[in-house]
This record gives structure tokens, C-alpha cells and sequence, in this order.
């Protein structure tokens, strides 16, 4: 979706009642802090001895006859189970259509099998969610931030309408505001990275890497592009340990880049792998001048806050006019 | 089709000769169905068949067995000469007779000791494993080693949910097996979690039963068609109508077990059965209708609950409480003492514990 008006237009008005999972409870806030046509809503999250869970949707007979809307996050597999019976209910509710609202598709990466065998958990998790009952509304609207391969738009079943959304609008706005605007360019890791972003980022001179097999090791090289004189920006949809964008970050430097930023949209970063970003002697040592990521895991942003140079872009915006759909 | 009723009363084997009639002579297209019926519902049945020959018989012979209520254990007969076609050999050599399928028994960790068990009882069952790995950000890294050697075999998986946590590994393998060319996918899970809470009494509560059920409706079909899942005593026998159509619910119970434990007890003759509410009653008293029944209750007094015996005498009986499973385990407690006040001694068994039984079911499975 390209970025558009953040006014509403006036045939698009919908009200929309939010619920949300307890790890959203701040994005969920922002959300409805965009627009007075959404309002959130409660539910009580609660445990039996047993560790399976208690639930309570407050206000139930209330949104009978109107859109509802659910934000979740499946930042590890315990917590899916108390979210999809969530999930699962809501749109036998009489309510009048339902979106889901999941930044993060998490196993998006293990998606194909490679070997017979291969248990490929993205087609786990896309069964799941293709599950979810119909509403009056018909099928539900799945909204997801950069997937991380463009097949799985097909891995949904027709009960199920994905909607595949960007945080792309939201780096391009905060690289307009930097002092140095007109000496971007963009470097994608690999190959990967480019198909998925570089049509909407075309208006910037662009650098592509690539992992070159040395022996046994992986190594990555410049493939495409010059970054000598630029601040190079690089992109992808996701971190986790963060190994390749350092190593992108050391061959940039070598090639002559004067800074190096990253924009992922999904900062996953399991075992709190971010630690190795932060500036190093107060400022004085920095491998990279920024680090944005969006809120789509929260419990990354929680740990981080803003401290340098990570800056959080908040997926707030977009969410709400996406809930207008 | 002949049908032939035994008279089982004080000698526990009676032998029903099918060579003596002559109606039962096959022909290349007929089938014989040999029924048992007994006169004694309720005593354990052990039915044992050896088919010694037939005259002028095609190679194909196929037997199948329509098991009722009690599981039907299969003995192996020691193969002799003169037996054309012999239950033994049988496994050997397919062109012969098809009496007993392999099936290919995967598990989880929390799973492997039973598995384990299981495929102890029968040489049809073979055990296969999984690599289960995880993920840095704890997503699960799967992988089924030799998914070719299950192509056209029937193949099934022992499940436990224990924890919401571990659903999601498990039922990425339950979503994979039945695509990989299997000839039949069959899921157990003992231990139906989430079962207590199968009602909505307010808009909004949220029942995980449902939910549950739902995530397993949703088990892609394999060749052999719809998934059969095996789960004994299910909290709620409404919960059947909570699967789709895709799925084959098969509700196995843990009773027969405890009946024949207690008939080894020194004093089975003086056993009641005792059921801490109507549920449990409602789910369990025809399983154990030669027993005396107590039925206890739920009475309200002031603001406190508290365990009556609504019906039937426990005074110098050994009363044993029967449910489907225990949780704090205060119910059994304060059965137990309403009912201590009358009688000698009493004992709980929760059908949850008997997890053996799964390999009856999937014994008679693989004879199918």
C-alpha cells in the first residue's frame, strides 16, 4: 500500500472497536489516540492453575453490529494459543466485520521446504489464521508489515483477506528530515531485500550486497553500487541477531561510506541481541548513526526505549487508516 | 453371512469351531462375519482367533476386526505346519493375508516413554522420530528425518499439550504429516486439555474448548481421509459435536482398565463406586453399571460449598471415586472424607493416569 492522506476521507468513516493482547497495550493506545472513530476495548487475561488460559471479553453484548478489530503479537509460541481463542471468538460476536491487526508474522522466515521433511511453521501458522471464523462481514482483513517473502500471500485460505502493509512510508518521512536528506543511498543485505523494497524506494541511489562462500565461511561482499561519500542507509524487514547487518556495515565502511544507518521494520532481536548496536564510550564510537525500528515487537521497543541509535517509528498511523479499509 | 452367539458364563474361553458348518464355506467373494455375542455385557472379553484353513482358498484373504466396546487384543499363535494361513506369517509376506498393518508412531519429548510402551505391545508399531529444535527467537526448527519411508504408511502421532506453550510445535508436525503421502494419519492425545471450559454462561467468556477443537478441525485430510483423533475421557461428552468434519473423533475411555484392576483386588467383591457430582456420573455409570453406585454432590450452605452424598450407602464398602480428572484435587479430598466417615478405606483413580491404555487403541488399529 503507498502512504496517502493522513486525513480520513469522509466515504471511509468507520468506527472501529480495538482490542488488543497485553503486549500492545501502548501501540493499541497510539492507535486509538490517531482517530476518535476508534475506541478500545477490554478483555480480562487471566490464567487457570493448569497455565491454560481464563479469558473474559468485557462489554461483549456492546459491539454487536460493529467493526472490530484485534492487535496481536505472537512474540513466542506460548502466548499464540490464548490470543487465537481470542481471535477465534470474536467475529461470532454479531459484529458487523473483523480485522486482525498483526505487525509481526513471525516464522516468516521458515516458509519452504527445502528437503522432504522440512517442517515449514509459516504454513503452520498461515493455517492457523486462515481458520479464523467468518464474520457478518465476510472474510477477515489479516493486516501484516512486510512479510518476509511475498509467497505467503498465498499460504491464506479464502476465509481470510491478508493484507500486506509497509513501514517503508515511515523511513522514507524520517529520512526527509535528516540534515544530510540528498546524500542518501540504500543498501539492501542480499538479494532477498531487494525484491521485496527497492520499487518503493527508488528514488535513492541503491547498493546491494550479497553472502559469497569463502571455504566454509560466509562472507559478504559489495555486489552492485558505490557507497564511497554517502550516508548509506540499509534495509531489510527484519533483525534477529543482527550478525549480517554488521557485517554489511563493516564492507560499506571499507568501501568508503562516511555513515551507516539500518532501518528494519520487525526488530526481533531474540535474546537481546540489540546490546551489540549501542553506542560504544558515550557516543564516540558508533558502527551506526541510527538504528530505526517500528513498534511491531513490543516487547524489543520496551527494552530499547529510544536509547541511541535506536529510534522507534510507530506503526500507529498506518494502522489506523488500514483499520478504515 | 453367519452369525454365531457364544454362551460365555463361568468358563472364561469358549471356542466356536467355524469348520463345522458348512455355510461358512467362502467363496472367492463372500465374507463371513463372526459375531460374539455374550450374555454377560460387562465382563472383559478376550477374543482370539486363528484361522486355520481354508479349503481351495485365493491368496487374498482379508481379515478384519469390528471391534465393539472392549478392545480386542491380538494373540499371535504359535505358527505351525498345517495352518495355510497363519496369523504370524501374515506380517511377512502381503500377497498372503492382510491382517496386520505397520504404523509409523511419532511423539514428543513428554510423549517418549509412552510411546515407548506402545510400541512394546505390537511389532506393527514402529516408532519414528522428529528433530526438534528451536529457533533464537524460540520459534520452533522442525524436521521429519526419513519422510520418504512414510509414503503409503500409516502413520500416527502421540500428542500432549501440557502447556499452551508447547501447542505450537506439535501441531506444526500434526499439520505436516498428513501431506507427506501418507496412507493414514491418526492423532492421540490422551489428555484433551481446555475440556473444563467448554461453555459460554456469559457473552464473553471465552471457551478455549472451542478453540482447541477447532485448531485440530482443521488437520489437512491425507489419503486414508479424514484424521482420526483418539482421546480417552473427554471432560465433556458434548465436546464430539465441537469438530469439524474433517476430523473423526474417537472417544477411547481409561475404565476398562480400572474394572480390570479392580477385579485383582482382594476384596472386588466388596467394591462401590463413588462419583463426586452428576457429571462424572452421567459420563461414567454405564461403564460401571454392576457395581453399587454413591453419587455425591455440590451443596450450597451459606456461602460455602460443601460435598454431600446424595445417593447410595457406602458404610463398610470399599468405595472408589471415579472421575474423568483431578485438578487440586480439594473435590476428591472432601469426597473422600464424607465418605471416610462409613467405610474402611477408599482410593481415587483418575482415568487421567492410566495412560497405558493408548496402546490398546493403537494395537487394534494396526490389526484393522
Amino acid at each position: 500500500m503507498e502512504e496517502n492522506s493522513k486525513t480520513v476521507s469522509v466515504t471511509q468513516k468507520k468506527k472501529v472497536h480495538l482490542f488488543y493482547c497485553l503486549d500492545c497495550e501502548e501501540l493499541a493506545r497510539k492507535i486509538a489516540a490517531q482517530s476518535d472513530l476508534i475506541t478500545l476495548q477490554s478483555i480480562n487475561w487471566r490464567n487457570f492453575a493448569d497455565g491454560f488460559p481464563n479469558l473474559y471479553i468485557n462489554n461483549a453484548h456492546d459491539i454487536r453490529g460493529q467493526h472490530v478489530a484485534f492487535l496481536a503479537s505472537f512474540s513466542s509460541p506460548a502466548v499464540i494459543f490464548e490470543q487465537i481463542s481470542v481471535i477465534y471468538l470474536l467475529p461470532r460476536l454479531f459484529v458487523a466485520s473483523f480485522t486482525l491487526v498483526l505487525p509481526f508474522f513471525p516464522t516468516g522466515s521458515f516458509e519452504r521446504m527445502e528437503e522432504e521433511g522440512d517442517v515449514a511453521t509459516a504454513f503452520t501458522m498461515a493455517r492457523i489464521l486462515s481458520n479464523i471464523p467468518i464474520s457478518r462481514g465476510g472474510p477477515t482483513s489479516l493486516v501484516i508489515y512486510d512479510i518476509h517473502a511475498l509467497q505467503e500471500r498465498f499460504y491464506f485460505g479464502d476465509h481470510v483477506l491478508p493484507l500486506f502493509e509497509t513501514g517503508i512510508p515511515l523511513l522514507k518521512k524520517r529520512l526527509q528530515q535528516l540534515a544530510d536528506a540528498n546524500n542518501i543511498v540504500v543498501a539492501f543485505p542480499d538479494d532477498g531485500a531487494w525484491k521485496r523494497f527497492h520499487k518503493l524506494l527508488d528514488e535513492f541511489p541503491v547498493v546491494v550486497c550479497t553472502k559469497v562462500r569463502e571455504d566454509d565461511k560466509r562472507i559478504v561482499r559489495l555486489k552492485e553500487g558505490n557507497p564511497a561519500g554517502y550516508h548509506v542507509v540499509i534495509v531489510d524487514d527484519l533483525v534477529q541477531s543482527g550478525g549480517t547487518l554488521i557485517e554489511c556495515q563493516k564492507v560499506l565502511a571499507a568501501h568508503g561510506a562516511v555513515k551507516v544507518s539500518a532501518y528494519v521494520t520487525h526488530g526481533v532481536f531474540p535474546k537481546h541481541s540489540w546490546e551489540r548496536f549501542m553506542h560504544q564510550n558515550n557516543g564516540s564510537e558508533k558502527a551506526f548513526e541510527y538504528f530505526w525500528i517500528t513498534d511491531s515487537c513490543p516487547q524489543t521497543v520496551k527494552a530499547i526505549g529510544n536509547r541511541a541509535p535506536f529510534e522507534v517509528l510507530s506503526l500507529a498511523g498506518s494502522i489506523a487508516e488500514a483499520l478504515q479499509i | 453371512m453367519a452369525a454365531a452367539s457364544s454362551t460365555a458364563t463361568q468358563s472364561p474361553f469358549k471356542t466356536f469351531d467355524a469348520s463345522q458348518a458348512n455355510s461358512l464355506k467362502p467363496h472367492s467373494s463372500s465374507r463371513i462375519f463372526i459375531n460374539f455375542k455374550s450374555l454377560t455385557p460387562n465382563r472383559n472379553r478376550q477374543i482370539r482367533c486363528l484361522i486355520k484353513s481354508f479349503e481351495n482358498q485365493p491368496q487374498n484373504q482379508n481379515v478384519d476386526f469390528l471391534s465393539g466396546s472392549d478392545s480386542i487384543h491380538l494373540i499371535q499363535p504359535n505358527s505351525s505346519p498345517s495352518s495355510a494361513i497363519s496369523m504370524a506369517a501374515a506380517s511377512s509376506s502381503e500377497s498372503v493375508s492382510k491382517t496386520v498393518k505397520r504404523v509409523c508412531l511419532f511423539y514428543c519429548d513428554e510423549t517418549k516413554a509412552l510411546a515407548e510402551r506402545v510400541a512394546a505391545e505390537s511389532d506393527a508399531i514402529e516408532l519414528r522420530s522428529i528433530n526438534w529444535r528451536t529457533f533464537e527467537d524460540g520459534f520452533p526448527n522442525l524436521f521429519i528425518p526419513n519422510a520418504y519411508g512414510i509414503r503409503g504408511q500409516r502413520v500416527a502421532f502421540l500428542a500432549s499439550f501440557s502447556s499452551p506453550g508447547v501447542i505450537f510445535e506439535q501441531l506444526s508436525i500434526i499439520y505436516a504429516l498428513p501431506k507427506l503421502f501418507i496412507s493414514s494419519f491418526t492423532l492421540v492425545l490422551p489428555f484433551f486439555p481446555t475440556g473444563t471450559f467448554e461453555r459460554m454462561e456469559d457473552e464473553g467468556d471465552v471457551a478455549t474448548a472451542f478453540t482447541l477443537a477447532r485448531i485440530l478441525s482443521n488437520i489437512p485430510t491425507s489419503r486414508g481421509g479424514p484424521t482420526s483423533l483418539v482421546t480417552f475421557d473427554i471432560h465433556a461428552l458434548q465436546e464430539r459435536f465441537y469438530f469439524g468434519d474433517n476430523i473423526l473423533p474417537c472417544f477411547e475411555s481409561g475404565i476398562p482398565l480400572l474394572k480390570k484392576r479392580l477385579q485383582q483386588l482382594p476384596d472386588s467383591d466388596n467394591i462401590s463406586i463413588a462419583f463426586p457430582d452428576d457429571g462424572a456420573w452421567k459420563r461414567f455409570h454405564k461403564q460401571l453399571q454392576h457395581f453399587p453406585t454413591i453419587v455425591c454432590a455440590k451443596v450450597r450452605i451459606g456461602d460455602k460449598r460443601i460435598v454431600r452424598i446424595k445417593e447410595g450407602d457406602p458404610e463398610g464398602r470399599h468405595v472408589v471415586i471415579v472421575d474423568d480428572l483431578v485438578q487440586s484435587g480439594g473435590t476428591l479430598i472432601e469426597c473422600q472424607v464424607c465418605n471416610f466417615t462409613y467405610m474402611i478405606s477408599v482410593y481415587y483413580e483418575s482415568s487421567h493416569t492410566f495412560l497405558k491404555s493408548g496402546g490398546y487403541h493403537l494395537q487394534a488399529m494396526a490389526t484393522r
